[in-house]
């Protein structure tokens, strides 16, 4: 039991990461690892498979943020009915260390699956094929959309094209 | 391996570091004699560096106890305390309604009339009373039981409880609101009386489960059967009495 807290306690910090490029919001980041813990924990036993621990923790995470937002999505449609609608519109933290702002604010404007690829393969340097199980995608698939990731990231970075995201109102 | 010219994947993979040690080679290689691909795998290789440089801060963020892995199986064990008691507290809510409404029906029984009270009530009514107006006595031709099957049918033996000292002496027909009722007094030589009462079943009492109750001076034995309701009344602490109980307990 001991030695599961402490698999787990060791990849906190990068479920914590994860959980912040994805909701791009820190407290609501760590509501999302710690439904993930709940969840890996009550599945431990039974759903746990072979191979990488992040990865497993990683596929949670990830799907737990769809089901969320989704929610999420579906309530603040809802709710732009009586509010006029806002655009969802997210300031980089000044928490966040100054180095490669520029690569970093391109990052948070791309799409949810292409942040999380890149941070997957980049930065987390997860397999091809790990990243292929957690999709439930062909490994071609992978490689392809993070293909895509990367150009989105290099011409966002490049300030070569805007996107929706861009905007920013007030 | 990967083939010259790489695939665009092949440049991807080697970006990511998931080339073999002599494919990474062989590209870099390439790579060398291309600039055109070099620079932009280069600016892709700087992404990454960024992207780890920028994202490294996030990895060093204060711990939130909240999220160490004994709190949130505590929290889970809590929440499974919780269902548990939920569901105990609906248990005894559950337990409570049922047991309060047997209760209650209990109660209503009860309040209705301890079983056979018209027994006892009868007893003291007429058994004590020698003047009591008989509708069969010992002057009778018949017997009492033959007497009691006219009206009765089906009904048990009357006890014998001569092995006690006491013999019928009188019987006398009552009616209750289920039909018709009678008792047998039973004296012995010392003039000490008991009675039998026989009657249908009150609306609510059913048929009796053997017992004794006792209500003031007086005992009464009830048992049913044949599709009656019988009981034994007499004197609680006298000893003559409790050998003619003792009688009743032979099979009748």
């Amino acid at each position: 039991m001991n030695d599961v807290d402490d698999q787990l306690r060791e990849l906190l910090p990068r479920m914590r990461r994860f959980a912040v490029s994805l909701t791009r919001d820190y407290s609501s980041a760590d509501d999302l690892v710690q439904s993930t813990l709940e969840k890996a924990l009550s599945a431990w036993s039974t759903k746990r498979q072979e191979g990488d621990l992040r990865a497993w923790l990683f596929s949670i995470l990830y799907r737990q943020f769809l089901d969320a937002h989704r929610r999420s999505r579906r309530y603040s449609r809802m709710l732009e009915l009586f509010t006029g609608g806002k655009e969802d519109h997210f300031e980089p933290s000044v928490e966040r260390t100054v180095v490669a702002q520029t690569t970093l604010q391109a990052f948070e404007r791309l799409t949810t699956e292409q942040r999380a690829l890149l941070l997957w393969v980049s930065v987390e340097g997860l397999s091809y094929n790990e990243v292929a199980a957690i999709l439930d995608v062909p490994v071609g698939t992978v490689m392809s959309r993070l293909s895509r990731a990367r150009q989105a990231l290099r011409l966002l970075s490049e300030g070569e094209i805007t996107t929706p995201a861009l905007r920013i109102l007030k | 391996m990967i083939t010259l010219p790489p695939s665009e994947r092949d440049v991807h993979a080697y970006v990511d570091g998931q080339l073999n040690d002599a494919d990474q080679q062989t590209m870099e290689t390439y790579l060398a004699a291309n600039p055109e691909l070099a620079k932009q795998v280069l600016a892709w290789q700087l992404d990454v560096q960024n992207l780890r440089a920028g994202l490294s801060g996030d990895l060093h963020r204060p711990m939130n106890p909240e999220l160490d892995p004994a709190y949130v199986r505590q929290r889970l064990r809590r929440n499974r305390t919780r269902h548990f008691a939920t569901a105990a507290v609906l248990l005894i809510a559950v337990s409570i309604g049922g047991l309060s409404g047997w209760q209650a029906r209990e109660m209503t029984l009860a309040s209705g009339a301890p079983p056979m009270a018209d027994a006892v009530q009868a007893y003291r009514m007429f058994a004590v009373n020698d003047n009591m107006a008989s509708d069969w006595n010992t002057g009778k031709p018949n017997n009492v039981q033959v007497w009691l099957d006219k009206n009765f049918a089906q009904a048990n033996r009357l006890p014998d409880l001569e092995s006690a000292g006491f013999k019928p002496v009188s019987g006398r027909l009552t009616s209750t609101e289920q039909g018709a009722a009678a008792m047998v007094v039973y004296k012995d030589e010392q003039g000490r009386t008991l009675s039998f009462y026989i009657r249908p079943p009150a609306e609510r009492n059913h048929l009796l489960p053997r017992g004794t109750r006792r209500d003031g001076e007086l005992q009464a034995d009830y048992w049913s059967g044949g599709g009656y309701n019988y009981a034994v009344v007499g004197p609680a602490d006298d000893p003559a009495a409790q050998a003619a109980r003792q009688a009743l307990k032979q099979p009748i």
